[in-house]
């Protein structure tokens, strides 16, 4: 049982995390802080093999150090890095008490919606499970309010963490090559929005979205 | 479910254009790795051009090849059931085979005009061709995979593989379609990944053997074990994120830019062959949903989203002066009738849909292609600069009229034929009032039709504009498929109709055999009236012999 309080312990450090992620000043910071969410999620996944003895996480939790804590973070930083627009400040459409707010509804909102789940598996992990869903939908507010393009992206990954998060903890034994695959198609996603954002920096030199409003109709 | 057979068959066909892919968008000095004689703009253009039309030609090859297997054995199926092709896989998989060899022989003269008209250079040509073949195989492994996983990640790879294609011209414009295709569709396809994921969980939970819970077949066979509560929001999740693919409204924002951005043959093959993959997906999760929860759910859904996606897009398609940008529309509009003939229901209503998916195909593929045509003669999208197409070049203007005619569903053309069994599906499930509502807006979409015909093809065309048409290797692409308008029009052949009958019965998980037949075509002996005459018909008349033949 106790194996099972460190995931749910671990779960509300990610909501932390992934506040970080979306207040941080600068999209180079935002993959720092990305980097230790994604950390935390594999010490998750650590102790949730642990808790369901699962050989399978563990494997998970080692695609996941190399991929999320490693590659993704470190793709981002090189090619945020360089690239900056001080015209829209940290992007934020919203005050950031207002953003903290609005994270803590969606979390209270995510757990009415996870009580009602009664798979047997959902048991003892229901309010991790409720904040895997809270994180798909902070990372989904994260696009909406933001109007730095590159911080968009991050909105994308705290989606995909929440959704990797969910599967995890549904199903620990899952075949090791369905996460490979979800993984591998992340990482692409995010190399295709670093290329996309700094090509359009480059031709337009603005990373704010609002910029990007020639098509309309 | 009945076993498959297993077959070579599908991965040779995703080998082919994965290969071309990665070779030609891997090789970063490509130009430098040639002979001499090749190392010339011309020379390598040339060589990029053998191996696109290499690579389209071999898609459509072995497609029909997996057709003909499929149409003969059954469902085919490769790597432990991983990779599979049913008659429902095989008649989306048939619409990227035969669209995207159109498209990809149209591409040639296009871009020979964009590389002379200096909107792209060499090195451009050579991405266009490399992430077309990639955009061609990751729809192939959407409708190809049997793993949900592997369907979503397929469909999230379109994304990837395409979105340079949006952007290919760089500019300003282009570049805002790319982003906002990228983030738009990479968003609503991660609400896939969470449908995809609460059902597989679910099923890891009831199935013995979790390598068979990701398994489409596996999960169908299983639906009625499945938690009826997290199938629904699976669903509701599915059903947003494959539907932003497909283009269903309000998550379609990202499909007018995307469509009017593109080079015109990309456009065609996003409007005809990718809005149509995912709606391969959105099917595919509602058996599975229809097995759980039945059918009431869903399908006041589809019915919801598809009515708002017609009424929206009719409106929003009037008033554009893009021609691409209300072609677009026009796609969210016809997206919209498929998804109101999904939620009407029935193998009447399914067949409906899947032969007007294959007709808007082709139909738009064709008027995407002419826009292109447009495009190269008057260098404007702007329909109150273009006047007159029909005189400055009578074969493409001849073209463009043959399409609006067939999108306004006019006979003799193919649409009306599909039209006509979504119209006699809703009545015969008692939908009339959404049937009612469904062709006021059709009319809208008519007046903006004839409004083209009228002063873009007929009009008087500018002074100053040379005479002559487009190149004939920019119109006989285009000529084959306005064949297929026409024919698909006049008749719905055996072999299609009897495809579409055993993919609708794929969807309906039993055995089910509407008629799929033009209204006035002999069928097997029985012509369409039955159905107008007897509401229900019909299928059970029809012996397993007759169909056969």
């Amino acid at each position: 049982m106790n194996g099972f309080l460190i995931v749910n312990g671990l779960s509300g450090l990610l909501i932390v995390s992934s506040l970080l992620v979306t207040l941080a000043g600068n999209p180079a910071n935002s993959a720092r802080f990305y980097a230790l969410q994604s950390f935390i999620l594999v010490m998750l996944f650590v102790a949730l093999a642990g808790a369901t003895g699962s050989g399978e996480l563990y494997l998970w939790s080692f695609t996941a150090l190399l991929t999320k804590v490693i590659l993704v973070p470190a793709i981002m930083y090189r090619a945020f890095r360089r690239l900056s627009d001080p015209a829209i400040g940290t992007g934020a459409v919203m005050p950031t008490a207002l953003s903290i707010v609005g994270a803590a509804v969606a979390l209270i909102l995510c757990f009415v919606v996870a009580s009602k789940v009664t798979l047997p598996a959902a048991d003892a992990i229901k309010p991790a499970l409720a904040v895997s869903l809270a994180l798909f939908f902070i990372g989904l507010a994260c696009i909406v309010a933001q109007r730095n393009i590159l911080k968009q992206v991050f909105g994308y990954c705290l989606m995909e963490n929440g959704s990797h998060l969910t599967l995890a903890l549904l199903a620990p034994n899952a075949p090791e090559l369905v996460e490979i695959g979800i993984a591998t198609d992340a990482i692409f996603a995010v190399v295709v929005m670093a290329a996309l954002g700094s090509r359009i920096f480059d031709t337009l030199h603005t990373l704010d979205a609002r910029q990007l409003t020639s098509l309309k109709g | 479910m009945t076993a498959m057979v297993p077959s070579i068959l599908p991965p040779l066909l995703l080998i082919g254009p994965l290969a071309v892919a990665l070779f030609l968008l891997t090789l970063p000095r490509f130009r430098d790795s040639l002979p001499e004689s090749l190392a010339t703009d011309k020379g390598s253009v040339a060589l990029l051009e053998r191996i696109h039309l290499g690579s389209v030609g071999y898609v459509f090859l072995l497609s029909v090849a997996v057709l003909i297997q499929v149409l003969s054995s059954g469902a085919i199926s490769a790597f432990g059931d991983w990779l599979f092709v049913d008659a429902l896989g095989a008649v989306f998989m048939m619409l990227i085979g035969v669209v995207g060899l159109m498209t990809g022989l149209y591409s040639i003269a296009y871009l020979r005009h964009d590389l002379e008209s200096g909107a792209i250079d060499a090195g451009k040509v050579r991405i266009y061709y490399g992430f077309f073949s990639l955009f061609l195989f990751t729809m192939l492994l959407a409708v190809t995979a049997n793993n949900i996983i592997m369907m979503w990640a397929a469909i999230e790879a379109t994304t990837l593989g395409s979105a340079f294609l949006v952007g290919l011209y760089g500019q300003k414009s282009s570049l805002e379609a790319a982003w906002k295709y990228v983030i738009i569709c990479t968003v609503g396809v991660a609400f896939g990944l969470y449908g995809t994921v609460l059902v597989f969980s679910n099923a890891a939970d009831v199935l013995a053997d979790p390598h068979q819970a990701v398994l489409w077949t596996a999960l169908v066979g299983h639906a009625a074990e499945l938690d009826p509560m997290l199938v629904k929001l699976a669903f509701v999740f599915a059903l947003i994120g494959f539907g932003t693919k497909a283009g269903i409204f309000p998550m379609h924002a990202w499909l007018p830019d995307a469509h009017s951005e593109a080079p015109s043959p990309v456009s065609g093959l996003l409007s005809g062959v990718l809005l149509k993959c995912a709606l391969l997906i959105v099917i595919r999760f509602y058996v599975i949903t229809v097995g759980t929860v039945g059918t009431a759910f869903p399908q006041m859904l589809l019915l919801t989203l598809g009515l708002l996606s017609v009424g929206v897009s009719s409106l929003l398609f009037f008033v554009q002066q893009d021609l691409k940008r209300k072609l677009a529309y026009s796609s969210i509009e016809n997206v919209g009738l498929i998804v109101v003939a999904l939620g009407v229901g029935g193998p009447l209503g399914i067949a409906a849909a899947l032969l007007h998916a294959i007709n808007h195909s082709v139909t738009k593929a064709l008027f995407f292609c002419s826009a292109g045509n447009v495009l190269i003669k008057y260098g404007t999208r702007d329909l109150r600069a273009v006047k007159g197409v029909l005189r400055v070049a009578p074969a493409t203007g001849l073209l463009m009229m043959g399409c609006a005619l067939a999108l306004a569903g006019f006979p003799p053309f193919n649409i009306f034929v599909s039209e006509f069994m979504v119209f006699m599906a809703g009545l015969n499930e008692g939908y009339g009032w959404i049937m009612a509502l469904c062709a006021l807006f059709l009319c809208i979409t008519i007046a903006g039709l004839v409004k083209i015909v009228a002063d873009s093809v007929l009009g008087k065309s500018p002074e100053t504009m040379a005479k002559g048409d487009v190149g004939w290797k920019a119109l006989a692409p285009l000529g084959v498929l306005a064949v297929l308008v026409l024919t698909l029009g006049f008749a719905v052949p055996q072999p299609l109709s009897n495809l579409v009958q055993q993919a609708t019965a794929v969807v309906m998980n039993g055995d089910s055999r509407p008629v799929v037949a033009a209204p006035w075509q002999k069928y097997d002996g029985q012509t369409y009236d039955t159905v107008r005459a007897g509401g229900q018909l019909v299928t059970g008349s029809l012996s397993q012999t007759e169909i056969s033949k």
